[in-house]
């Protein structure tokens, strides 16, 4: 049995914060300018209350109402999150219970940020490969925006909250649909896309609530996510491209081989200069991000699914997905469809 | 790609009209040179030559001048 994506269904916040609002409040940057360089109109933002289970429940209720399966039918439950709802207990159990998926089925969550998808889907697939489950419920649920002070432009501008259900079910077939992986880790980016406070290391006090202003007029504290937006584009140019290298190297495929190329969609400048520096045709290349942000963990689904809708995902056709975040991590698999 | 070439690419950055930057011109007195500029100046100096310039290389430049020299281009 190998794993092959059967569905995918997203689900984004109701409350919207639009580029134009973004520009009320920072009166120096123009619309057309935060536009232009992120590619990003509208974010979608969490309520107060609204919580990393809350978004994946109702993106895996749209993945069930849509027939594709029942929830008694899931064996296993994946949920990927850098917002939890809490330290303990693990949130992809909460979810498991609203859901009412069998007491029977394992759930677990994994931290990690924009690369998640293509890890979930590696632990997915050898879930089923191995035979300990055959219909693995794969979520991904961020609220970074609880995160964001609301005078850091830098982040502000770019990511939203937003969650995704895949089902990756098991299904008989002479050879994988999912794969090769390529992953990669490298802890000492760690400090350059970050939340220093808040976890056991540093609890949260006084002190590490205290603003500080940057260079650029962006004000944050070390409660608050700190992205250093200089070295997170090095980092990315660093591992893009060769993780795209080495995973047709491993499958034995050339460049043109591949009908559509899903990376994280960080945004718009970034993905525009990574494409053109891999050599990758802007027909056979998927931006994704206008209405929804950089939603971490959720963006290469959220992309694959409107691919999908827009008839850009043919039956047999080769996708790549690359994802990069904090870390540093990235990962990139191939999916036949 | 030329000095003059790609001092226009650094006024499209920065929103200036072509022609406008010549070199001397000190970074802290161009409104748009922020944080996002610095992100396309480094984009800018990978296509250019494959220059990958580190953030506090970037950071200590003053002069437009200066921006030419740590990317690389034949001044």
């Amino acid at each position: 049995m190998y794993g092959s994506i059967r569905a995918i269904e997203y689900f984004l916040p109701e409350n919207v914060l639009s580029t134009e609002r973004l520009a009320e409040e920072f009166p120096d940057w123009m619309v057309a300018k935060i536009d232009a360089r992120t590619g990003i109109h509208s974010r979608h933002i969490s309520a107060a209350g609204e919580c990393a289970s809350d978004l994946a429940v109702a993106a895996a209720k749209k993945l069930f109402a849509s027939g594709v399966c029942a929830p008694e039918q899931i064996d296993f439950v994946l949920l990927c999150t850098q917002s939890p709802d809490h330290f303990l207990p693990t949130t992809a159990c909460l979810v498991q219970d609203r859901l009412s998926i069998p007491t029977s089925a394992g759930a677990l969550d994994f931290n990690l940020g924009s690369s998640g998808y293509v890890y979930g889907l590696g632990l997915a697939e050898g879930l089923i490969q191995s035979g300990q489950a055959s219909r693995v419920l794969l979520l991904t649920a961020e609220t970074y925006s609880k995160f964001i002070n609301r005078r850091d432009r830098s982040v502000r501008t770019i990511f939203g909250d937003g969650a995704t259900a895949t089902l990756v079910s098991g299904e008989q077939a002479e050879k994988p649909f999912l794969g090769p992986f390529v992953y990669g880790s490298n802890g000492s980016g760690a400090a350059h896309l970050i939340v220093p406070a808040g976890g056991l290391r540093r609890p949260r006090s006084a002190e590490t609530a205290v603003e500080t202003e940057d260079d650029q007029g962006n004000v944050r504290s070390q409660d608050n996510l700190c992205m250093n937006g200089m070295e997170i584009f090095n980092f990315t140019l660093s591992v893009a491209p060769s993780t795209v290298e080495k995973l047709l190297e491993k499958a034995g495929l050339a460049l043109g081989d591949v009908g559509l190329f899903v990376f994280h969609q960080a945004n718009r400048h970034i993905l525009d200069h990574l494409r053109k520096r891999v050599g990758i045709p802007a027909e056979k290349f998927v931006i994704a991000m206008a209405d929804s942000g950089n939603t971490g963990s959720s963006s290469i689904p959220i992309a694959l699914k409107k691919a999908t809708e827009e008839g850009r995902v043919t039956p047999g056709s080769v996708v790549m997905l690359v994802g990069f975040g904090p870390g540093y991590s990235w990962g990139g698999t191939l999916w036949r469809a | 790609m030329s000095r003059d070439e790609f001092l226009r690419s650094i006024d499209e950055i920065l929103e200036l009209p072509p022609g406008t930057l010549k070199g001397t011109e000190a970074l802290d007195e161009l409104p748009l040179w922020d944080s996002t500029a610095m992100i396309s100046f480094m984009t800018l100096a990978d296509s250019n030559n494959g220059t990958r310039l580190a953030p506090r290389e970037l950071g200590a430049c003053i002069t437009v001048g200066d921006l030419l020299r740590i990317a690389k281009v034949d001044v």
